[in-house]
């Protein structure tokens, strides 16, 4: 019966990405599109399996994930305490949340032309622009985790004498579990799509570069091969916080 | 001196810019092993003079004293069970019960064998590394009992604890109650809207009445009338209850207890 249930939801899952892929090959094999603009899948895959062997894709991607590492890694930790101290001091949070809520609406790439001006165009950049892209929901959704733990709890917390260490570890924090990984995982995908977006403008390596790269030379093959490859990270990524996630939260029982 | 004194409590609310006054003027003793329930319709403050006992609201005017020393906050002397569980629904039924001995001096072994104990008690050894979520209902509550009881407090409260069960858990675990406060000498008090439930527990009855609530009445229950639910006495005391309640019964109205019976 579970495997059954398994079974229906991986097709169920599978059937739309098939669905376009055969729209695809339609599309190239009947010439609606110019080849230029949108190459057949073959084309694609003969790419993708050139530059898997050449090095370049592996060196690309291996550039592009220690980017997101360092900037994820950094937002994630700021973005943890600092919604954690916004999410439970009242008094923080009028001082600080309004700052940061205005802060948060400045499309990222506007801070682009201030962050080159402040640290160039290196590294540091890419670092920076990554880790406020996966601050801003980390801090968002902590800070509101830790505002909505069941008042009903804390009071059993009084009532059993819980010093604030207690409150903490065994209600408060729990309580904020869902939400800390929902902002870790909005946090990670604005990352992986931070990294993309700030290699196509400023870098000479990584998987955005190999993008741009790609479409000034119209190989459009290429473009869409690095396309295949961003989702299949992305997906992975984000099945591999979910995973962590469904271990510390083995309480939330549900029905078979 | 009495063991729980609530002398002369006022509690006010402001409710959207409105004064609401939820106690007035309650005074109430309870002796060491005594189990009293307050009776009331919904409004009637119940709730509120619990919070106070506990120690997480205070008076406006009044004391509660305990020993004649007033209650300054929260203490593991004061067990509580709330209507709903309020288990910690990321630990499983013995951690729950374990997370009431954090401010306990008893070694860990000593802890652990606690716990069982009071598992045992509430008859759900079998369960004790279930999570809240896998338990019904009535075994979430009956852990919630036993983490009341773990610290051997003097005092249990129990705020409608059994007022979202179906009525048949309902009266398994009113049985089971009698047996597990008696069992423990603790001194109990219940807050109910069930007046068979007051008269089937309680020694001392409290009747409240509701806008602003009030002590009305208070009687004692014939430990003989307990015994039995389809008694006439057992009846008799339940009418007359409901009936300062503002409930007719037929009973009351014919006034022939043996012909009802």
């Amino acid at each position: 019966m579970k495997l059954h249930h398994g079974a229906v939801r991986v097709v169920a899952g599978i059937a739309v990405p098939l669905l376009l892929l055969g729209a695809w090959s339609l599309t190239a094999r009947e010439g609606w599109l110019p080849d230029q603009i949108l190459p057949a899948p073959g084309v694609v895959r003969a790419t993708l399996k050139e530059f898997i062997a050449s090095g370049e894709l592996l060196d690309a991607t291996l550039i592009s994930l220690e980017r997101v590492a360092k900037g994820f890694a950094a937002g994630a930790v700021t973005g943890l305490a600092f919604g954690a101290a916004i999410g439970l001091s009242p008094r923080l949070n009028r001082l600080f949340g309004p700052t940061f809520l205005g802060l948060a609406q400045v499309p990222l790439l506007a801070w682009m032309p201030v962050m080159i001006l402040l640290v160039g165009i290196d590294e540091g950049l890419k670092v920076i622009l990554i880790g406020i892209a996966s601050f801003i929901p980390v801090v968002l959704n902590v800070a509101q985790g830790f505002r909505d733990v069941p008042p009903a709890l804390r009071e059993v917390g009084a009532v059993l004498l819980f010093d604030p260490w207690s409150m903490l570890t065994q209600i408060v924090l729990p309580a904020a579990v869902p939400s800390v990984f929902t902002g870790l995982r909005e946090g990670l995908a604005n990352a992986w799509q931070t990294v993309i977006a700030v290699e196509l403008f400023a870098s000479s390596e990584g998987l955005g570069y190999l993008m741009s790269w790609g479409r000034q030379l119209f190989q459009l093959d290429l473009v869409l091969a690095v396309v295949v490859v961003l989702g299949v990270i992305g997906f992975a990524l984000n099945w591999g916080l979910a995973r962590v996630e469904g271990r510390l939260g083995r309480w939330q029982v549900r029905p078979a | 001196m009495p063991a729980l004194q609530i002398a002369g409590v006022d509690r006010t609310f402001h409710v959207a810019g409105k004064l609401v006054p939820a106690l007035r003027d309650i005074s109430l003793s309870l002796r060491d092993g005594e189990f009293v329930a307050i009776v009331g319709a919904s409004g009637c403050g119940k709730s509120t003079l619990l919070r106070l006992i506990l120690g997480l609201d205070r008076p406006d005017k009044g004391e509660v004293r305990i020993d004649g020393q007033p209650v300054r906050g929260p203490g593991l002397d004061r067990g509580i069970v709330f209507q709903e569980h309020r288990l910690l629904p990321w630990l499983t039924a013995e951690t729950n019960v374990a997370a009431a001995l954090r401010r306990s001096d008893l070694p860990a072994a000593q802890r652990r064998q606690r716990v069982a104990e009071y598992l045992d008690l509430v008859g759900l050894t079998a369960f004790a590394k279930a999570w809240p979520a896998q338990l019904s209902g009535g075994m979430a509550q009956r852990v919630a009992i036993a983490r009341a009881l773990v610290n051997r407090p003097r005092f249990l409260l129990l705020d409608e604890p059994l007022g979202a069960l179906d009525a048949l858990t309902r009266l398994r675990l009113q049985a089971e109650l009698a047996r597990i406060v008696r069992h423990g000498g603790t001194t109990a008090l219940l807050v109910t809207h069930d007046v068979d439930e007051a008269v089937f527990l309680a020694d001392r009855l409290v009747v409240m009445q509701p806008h602003p609530g009030r002590i009305s009445d208070v009687l004692t229950v014939d430990p003989a009338a307990r015994r039995d639910r389809s008694s006439s006495a057992f009846l008799r005391v339940r009418d007359k209850v409901l009936g300062m309640l503002g409930v007719e019964t037929e009973a009351v109205r014919v006034g022939n207890y043996e012909t009802a019976a």
